[in-house]
């Protein structure tokens, strides 16, 4: 390793950087407001999806058996669905647990002792293997003889999945715009610094040195910007993390937020990444057109 | 080392700076170019660097077809040959050490040979006691001087240089032509373009004068002002 080269290289990077504090300030916070809003999205797509799977998960269809169906009808119905490739699992569950569910599940703000009558069918339990095969399966299911009527939670999947698309192409449009923003900036400022430096630059090409080498300062600063918006982007982010997430859970108990495993790690590596792609890719561009001219 | 055939130069606004010209330049020899201003002294330098390519005819240096040479091998090109300009194209906030090392660090050089090869050239042009000062705290003949240390770093066969003197007083150019000569003398082939008559007066070395773009005389031991002396003219 040639120590004195790399100094010398490092010294022309750090140099260049340092030489334009205001324009580097702005490239560095359009950066940090990019990968803020990349950060938020991403984050809130991961709970989103994480709330969205703990939901489809609980989803399960209800087959409620007609009146006069019987036992042999019943168990028949019961291996057709099973046979179902989509189906997890199938359940009976006879009127007498039903009542007893319903109960467990509204607490004490019904009182079923009122009712001299068991007024629930028997029901199938099924649980389908993907949340999307729902709808399909119990528009089958419905078809078959014995059933009387099917619910799923129709509308609360059909909005869901509606919400998570939506929410999606916004977020990916607002964050696109701020990448162009970013990147325009961040090669205007180096744009400025291949400006400043023309005089350097002409008597580096006449001296020999090739584009390639010309070029490697000015993509290592724009690196720099896109990191040290990025690394700016992650410290708030982190504070808005710990500042809002025990607010966030304490407005929303019924969703276990914690629960949802997302790697923030990986994210945070990943936004650094997408900074320093951003940063070095503007400047590539930008050193580019002058030096071609 | 030179050969120009038959080379036009336009420029892309339409100014024919160079018509037919045919020049051919040994090795090792000091040329002067010398013509009124705007007559194309810098325009033949610049091709022999490749800083433009001509119209039409054939530009060789140092067996290099240079009017040929491909946009990537242009810096393999200029690592072998000098080039020196009037305003000596320093940079201020380097140390006269550091301007010279730079031609060297910019081309990859190992740091071996920028420990080697900068003193060389400091101690050739006279400056390894002022290595470590800025441009602005040196006189001009010491910045042409640091110039061409950084011209020679690369020990170049050929030194081009423009007006190097356009900016000094007589006492600084007789320095800095003396200082070309020494170099010209260890085996560099020079070529200086010049509308000094002084220096070329003094010096007696080839003449090749140009007006409007064209050679009108080539002079082996010539004078500024065509038939001050013996004259002989080659090509016209
Ligand atoms: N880059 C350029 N673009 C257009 N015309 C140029 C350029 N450089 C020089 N010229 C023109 O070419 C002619 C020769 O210029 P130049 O070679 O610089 O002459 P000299 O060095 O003898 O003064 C002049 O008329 C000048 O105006
Ligand atoms: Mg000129």
């Amino acid at each position: 390793m040639d120590w004195g080269k790399l100094k010398f290289f490092l010294g022309e990077v750090g140099r260049n950087f340092t030489r334009n504090a205001g324009m580097q300030a702005t490239a560095i916070g359009t950066v940090t407001v990019t990968i803020i809003l990349l950060g938020a999205f991403l984050y809130v797509r991961g709970l989103m999806m994480h709330l969205s799977t703990e939901v489809f998960n609980q989803i399960e269809i209800s087959v409620y058996l007609s009146e006069s169906a019987t036992p042999v009808q019943t168990a028949a119905l019961r291996t057709t669905i099973a046979r179902d490739r989509r189906v997890r699992s199938v359940q009976f569950v006879p009127k007498k647990e039903g009542l007893k569910e319903l109960r467990r599940r509204m607490g004490g703000q019904v009182d079923t002792s009122l009712l001299t009558q068991n007024p629930l069918p028997d029901k199938l339990r099924v649980r389908v293997r993907t949340p999307e095969d729902v709808s399909r399966v119990a528009a089958h299911i419905a078809k078959l003889p014995g059933v009387s009527t099917i619910n799923y939670g129709q509308d609360v999947v059909a909005r869901l999945m509606q919400l998570s698309s939506v929410l999606g192409k916004i977020g990916i449009a607002i964050i696109a715009t701020f990448v162009v923003i970013a990147s325009i900036i961040i090669s205007n400022t180096i744009r400025l610094t291949v400006f400043a430096r023309r005089r350097e630059i002409g008597i580096m090409q006449l001296v020999g040195a090739t584009n390639a080498y010309i070029r490697l300062p000015f993509i290592c600063e724009g690196f720099l910007d896109g990191l040290c918006g990025a690394l700016l982007a992650l410290a708030l982010l982190a504070i808005a993390k710990v500042e809002l997430m025990p607010k966030l859970s304490a407005a929303l108990p019924f969703v276990r937020l914690g629960a949802a495993s997302i790697d923030v790690w990986q994210l945070a590596l990943e936004l650094l990444l997408v900074g320093g792609a951003v940063g070095a890719l503007a400047s590539w561009v930008s050193v580019g057109r002058y030096l071609r001219v | 080392m030179i050969s120009l055939r038959g080379v036009t130069l336009v420029y892309p606004n339409g100014v024919r700076a160079l018509d037919r010209i045919d020049l051919e330049i040994e090795k090792g020899t000091f040329v002067f170019l010398v013509g009124h201003s705007g007559t194309g002294k810098s325009s033949v330098l610049r091709l022999l660097y490749r800083e433009v390519k001509p119209t039409a005819g054939t530009v060789v240096v140092d067996g290099i077809r240079v009017d040929r040479l491909r946009k990537s091998r242009v810096p393999a090109l200029r690592r072998h040959l000098g080039v020196v300009f009037q305003d000596f194209k320093l940079l201020n906030e380097k140390t006269v050490w550091e301007n010279v090392a730079f031609a060297l660090q910019v081309t990859g050089a190992h740091t071996r040979d920028v420990m080697r090869q900068v003193p060389r050239v400091l101690d050739l042009v006279g400056l390894s006691h002022k290595s470590r000062m800025y441009p602005n705290e040196l006189s001009g003949g010491e910045q042409q001087r640091t110039a061409i240390a950084r011209a020679l770093v690369n020990n170049p066969k050929l030194l081009l240089c423009d007006e190097p003197s356009g900016n000094l007083d007589p006492t600084n150019t007789t320095e800095i032509m003396e200082l070309l000569l020494r170099i010209n003398l260890k085996g560099t082939t020079v070529v200086v373009a010049t509308h000094n008559q002084a220096v070329v007066d003094r010096m007696r070395r080839r003449v090749v004068r140009l007006d409007d773009g064209r050679i009108v005389t080539d002079e082996e031991r010539g004078y500024y002002f065509l038939g001050l002396g013996q004259t002989q003219v080659l090509s016209g």
